[in-house]
């Protein structure tokens, strides 16, 4: 599943609906365009061409985890690990290198 | 005598391994010949073809992004052109193991977890193997193959793996120490038992055996990177495991495969970019 769209079956499809993608018939020819807005008329004519569901853009994207809840997911698959046991640094660096791949905080210079 | 609490013997353990599912045996046959060069690939795709689902699971493999197929392959034959007949090897062997053994046995394990965790190790095996020049096929069944002795425990002894899970959970410990607590073996045990009972290569037997020990001598450069694959894999929360636990990392295998913080953040994603894609093949 994607973040920003979701696949949806042509049942679950309203007027509103914002296409993430173009759709295509068989033959490859665009029945609608990305970025349509899908009202009566265009759901019916999806379902007379067989199109079985749509991707459709979610209205906000998933939310995105805080910092703060990334920081203490990591700390807890780290739970056995002591940030200050320098015999277990393997874990350690790994861990920090995981913090800053999930934080966004780049490699340290 | 399942539920019986002594300690289990290896005899015990192989004495049942006979009433696992077996492999298809152009499996077989291929896990047994790693090492073995003169292998009629004609003879081996037709094989394979002559099993419809094992056939489309490994195409659809062998056409996702990971292997960056400029064209799609649609015939074992043509993938075997594109891809070398040892990346085919280790794609039809994942696309075999992968559907062989029963879910649902034990209510408290979580099949799908162990598989994501397995298809994840493999995925980020095979990238790191890349980045220190070994050969990224044997990396890619190791990873996948590492943790098959739970799925042999599990099977075999759904009773008492329910109590292994409950006192893992009391304990938060890895769950090897639960196993080994009131089995009397771990799941590498029942590893290196399947791996002769299926006459795995010793290459493969080695990986299985060693990858918690990397360190021991004698356990081979393929320990070193399952061992810290797996480890990359529940430190980046790839498996959907609610109780993940990062286990302790080799400072021997960190050091021995030698990247910098900027590769390994790269590996990091490359992992997870190819996780997602074979997962949805592989588990299907």
């Amino acid at each position: 599943m994607s973040d920003t769209y979701e696949m949806t079956p042509l049942a679950h499809l309203y007027p509103g609906m914002v296409l993430a993608d173009a759709l295509m018939d068989e033959y490859g020819h665009v029945l609608l365009a990305a970025g349509v807005t899908l009202n009566e008329a265009a759901i019916a004519s999806l379902a007379r061409h067989g199109v079985g569901a749509a991707p459709i853009l979610r209205k906000e994207p998933l939310a995105a985890p805080g910092e703060a809840e990334i920081q203490a997911r990591i700390d807890h698959l780290f739970r056995h690990n002591d940030r200050e046991d320098l015999g277990d640094w393997a874990t350690g660096l790994l861990r920090r290198y995981v913090e800053d791949y999930r934080l966004k905080r780049g490699v340290a210079p | 005598m399942s539920d019986a609490t002594h300690a289990l013997s290896i005899e015990e353990l192989i004495g049942g391994v006979d009433d696992l599912p077996s492999l298809p045996a152009v499996v077989m046959e291929l896990l047994g010949s790693i090492e073995q060069e003169d292998i009629d690939t004609a003879v081996l795709a037709k094989k394979v073809a002559s099993d419809p689902a094992l056939m489309a699971k490994t195409l659809r493999l062998a056409n996702s992004s990971a292997y960056g197929l400029q064209v799609k392959a649609t015939t074992i034959q043509q993938a075997m052109t594109f891809l070398g007949y040892e990346a085919m090897r280790q794609l039809i062997t994942a696309a075999a193991l992968t559907g062989c053994f029963p879910a649902g046995r034990c209510p408290s394990f979580n099949d799908r977890a162990f598989w994501r965790h397995s298809i994840a190790t493999a995925a980020c095996a095979r990238v790191l193997a890349r980045r220190v020049r070994f050969n990224p096929d044997y990396a890619f069944t190791a990873g996948l193959l590492h943790g098959i002795g739970r799925l042999v425990l599990v099977t075999r002894f759904p009773e008492r793996y329910q109590a292994v899970l409950s006192l893992r959970d009391k304990r938060d410990c890895e769950l090897a120490e639960a196993e080994r607590a009131l089995m009397g073996l771990d799941h590498v045990d029942a590893g290196v038992a399947l791996a002769e009972h299926w006459h795995f290569s010793d290459t493969m037997r080695q990986a299985i055996a060693f990858y918690r020990l990397p360190e021991a001598p004698g356990a081979g450069f393929l320990a070193t990177i399952v061992h810290v694959a797996g480890a990359v894999v529940q430190a980046l929360d790839l498996a959907g495991n609610p109780d993940e636990l990062v286990p302790r990392v080799s400072a021997v295998a960190w050091t021995a495969l030698g990247l910098s913080e900027e590769a390994w953040l790269q590996v990091f994603h490359d992992t997870e970019l190819q996780v997602e894609e074979m997962a949805a093949i592989l588990m299907a």
